[in-house]
């Protein structure tokens, strides 16, 4: 017992055959799970040059050895693929219950390979795996594919991982949604399961999941319990839910604006965490074992549903310049159906929008204009009209009409929700990321700006390099252990070594657990290396190194990569171009 | 000279949400804050761990800046200055 489920599934769809093998201990002692796993599967299984939409690559769902263990926030797991987005190595990471109920049927990982002649889904059942039939649930939106499963196996414990029409279509930033509402987000995952034709993967199951010490376990579990509920940030994560930094981005003028024309949104208030929490939350909701529920359910006009997370509350907010809260959310809603990434595809509309509004493409839509954006959501969704070339991300669009410029991503993957001339690290994180634009493979937000563990000026590059290379180190191995990545607020590394420790087995300390992250992230970034990715990737749209920001404290700031990105790699052992040495490679294991 | 002061999120639930507030020359964030949690019950409590020292992750932005980065609670008002009080937040 050492809080591994024992077992992975391989599903070989072009053969229609399904493989049960043991986990094996070498996988768990240097990758111990979720992220962890995903990439080292990924990348022992795909060549680097397949089209991430064809047959040949994968894709591998994987929780930690702590998902599902009652441990504090223990629910998360991975989906990790080549992304037809970024092109890089992906992981997105999901809450909810999947990940526990994974677990429980029986499974630590489940790899998917090949493409179905017809549609199907993979039914995880008490240690046993069986792909069926989908043919009828083509076309459905995420709800309806969850309940036609829950009805049809006639198991109300049954829980459902799916796409939706949007990942069916290929739309380059389709997400895979669990239990209706939680997303594995970012780097159209759910494209390559619709490539595949794998409409889902259900899980049921009463297996148990023990721990190799549990009366240790206990005494961490206690600990960790303590210091999240004695730590204020996490009540507010509760009161407010994460669109809670609505106002605080805001009031710092790093809140993108516009397509990150400005970086302060003067209607802010108006799609806020408090006006949400005074206006349309009927409720907080948690993910598996959570004691913080930082989830919204909102009721509003005869409609329920999950959100907005801060993430699509911006997008569709203050990016598309749209202060109306009810457009936002039932825009995030749609995105949750049929299946979208809500960072993705409201920043690809922004852009659209700067496009139209300076005449590079012609169409009616303008900043502000929310019923036009929520025809635009659908019509990506669909791959309708000009939906259909805006479903390739924004890089692609806008490089079809001549101004990639103006596409605010990262080596093709969508900006998150802070302008990175305000916060150097957060730029330095971003642009670095091995998964393209994104803000949670190392969240210098919290340093930067929040001031947690301490209070670091966000306008400063001096010293940033180290903790933007500890805090992704860091958020690899959280990864892997299947914790959520929103205990770091409260918990330090050697809580999370504790918890691994004593529930594994293995011996782990604050060093080790580092180490296993940074071997994560050094094999994610040799795979983009020999997919062509360098040094020239590792950078943010000219508009934040080139144009300054012209509202409050930041005026005449832009993102300063060169005074950071040298010291950065020299950190992390790599040479100029951003390639590990040879001596860090043999370090980590990675020869 | 007047001040802005915006509060937010667990500071809503003790305080007005905005509040204007006249001080003569020298005034400090820290006697504003003083005096706003004379004015408001429960906000001190929210705010300082001890009557000169804020809480942890308690950040005070001066016209968008945090205070921790120019002179912390000695840092001097000046006239239409916007102050906003943020309680320990987070999100992602």
């Amino acid at each position: 017992m050492d809080g591994y489920a024992g077992k992975m599934v391989y599903a070989d769809l072009s053969a229609g055959t399904v493989t049960i093998k043991t986990t094996p201990p070498e996988l768990k002692k240097q990758y111990i799970g979720g992220r962890g796993f995903g990439i080292r599967l990924l990348t022992d299984m795909v060549d680097p040059k397949v089209d991430p939409l064809g047959e040949k690559n994968v894709l591998v769902y994987a929780a930690g050895p702590l998902t599902g263990t009652g441990i504090p926030l223990g629910s998360r797991y991975e989906v990790s693929t080549i992304s037809p987005l970024s092109g890089t190595a992906m992981s997105a990471n999901s809450g909810g219950v999947f990940g526990w109920k994974m677990k429980k049927a029986g499974f630590d990982a489940v790899v998917v390979s090949g493409k179905a002649k017809k549609p199907v889904y993979l039914f995880l059942d008490n240690g046993k795996a069986e792909l069926k039939d989908a043919a009828h649930l083509w076309g459905k939106t995420t709800g309806q594919t969850t309940d036609a499963i829950v009805d049809e196996l006639n198991d109300m414990s049954v829980r459902v991982s799916c796409i939706g029409p949007a990942g069916e279509k290929l739309v380059l930033f389709a997400c895979i949604i669990n239990e209706k509402a939680r997303a594995a987000g970012r780097g159209g995952v759910g494209a390559v399961m619709g490539s595949k034709s794998l409409k889902a993967i259900a899980a049921r199951g009463d297996l148990p999941i023990k721990a190799a010490d549990e009366e240790k376990l206990n005494i961490v579990k206690d600990r960790v319990r303590k210091k999240i509920e004695d730590n204020g940030i996490e009540k507010a994560l509760h009161n407010y839910g994460t669109a809670v930094l609505v106002n605080i981005i805001n009031e710092n003028y790093v809140l993108p604006t516009r397509n990150f024309q400005s970086a302060h949104f003067p209607n802010a208030e108006n799609v806020s965490g408090e006006t949400i929490a005074k206006t349309i939350l009927k409720k907080p909701k948690g993910c598996y074992a959570c004691i913080v529920q930082c989830g919204r359910i909102h009721e509003f006009d005869g409609e329920t549903g999950e959100g907005p997370e801060y993430e699509p509350d911006w997008a569709f907010g203050p990016d598309c310049g749209i202060d109306d809260l009810k457009a936002v959310v039932r825009a995030n809603n749609i995105c949750n159906e049929y299946g979208l990434d809500a960072i993705s595809a409201p920043a690809t509309i922004a852009c659209l929008m700067e496009m139209a509004e300076k005449g590079y493409v012609k169409h009616p839509i303008r900043f502000g204009d929310a019923k036009g954006m929520l025809k635009l959501v659908e019509q990506i969704a669909k791959r309708e009209d000009i939906g259909n070339e805006l479903a390739e991300g924004s890089f692609r669009f806008a490089t079809k009409y001549g101004h990639p410029e103006l596409s605010m991503s990262s080596k093709k993957q969508e900006l998150p929700a802070y302008d990175p001339r305000g916060i150097q690290g957060y730029g330095l994180a971003t642009a670095t990321s091995v998964r393209g634009g994104d803000h949670v493979y190392g969240y210098m937000i919290s340093p930067e700006v929040l001031g947690a563990p301490e209070k670091l000026d966000p306008y400063v590059t001096k010293g940033k390099p180290q903790w933007v290379k500890t805090f992704q180190d860091l958020t690899a191995a959280i990864d892997a252990s299947g914790m959520c990545l929103f205990t770091s607020f409260a918990l330090g590394p050697e809580d999370y070594a504790d918890l691994l420790s004593a529930t594994t087995g293995m011996k782990i300390d604050s060093a080790e657990l580092l180490k296993v992250g940074e071997r994560i992230w050094n094999l994610q970034k040799l795979y983009n290396i020999k997919r062509g990715f360098g040094r020239k990737d590792d950078t943010l749209p000219a508009r934040l190194l080139n144009e300054p920001l012209r509202e409050g404290a930041p005026t005449g700031q832009v993102w300063r990569r060169d005074e950071m990105l040298d010291e950065y790699y020299t950190l992390r052992g790599w040479d100029k171009e951003g390639t590990p040495t040879s001596e860090k490679r043999k370090e980590l294991g990675l020869t | 000279m007047k001040v802005h002061v915006k509060a937010f999120a667990t500071f809503r639930e003790v305080m007005d949400n905005q509040v204007e507030m006249e001080f003569t020359g020298g005034a400090t964030v820290h006697i504003l804050l003083t005096d706003l949690t004379r004015r408001y019950s429960g906000l001190g409590e929210l705010m300082f761990a001890t009557p000169d020292t804020l809480r942890d992750f308690v950040n005070i932005l001066k016209n968008g800046r945090n205070i921790h980065f120019l002179f912390g609670l000695n840092t001097v008002l000046e006239d239409g200055d916007v102050i906003a009080l943020f309680p320990p937040i987070a999100g992602g």
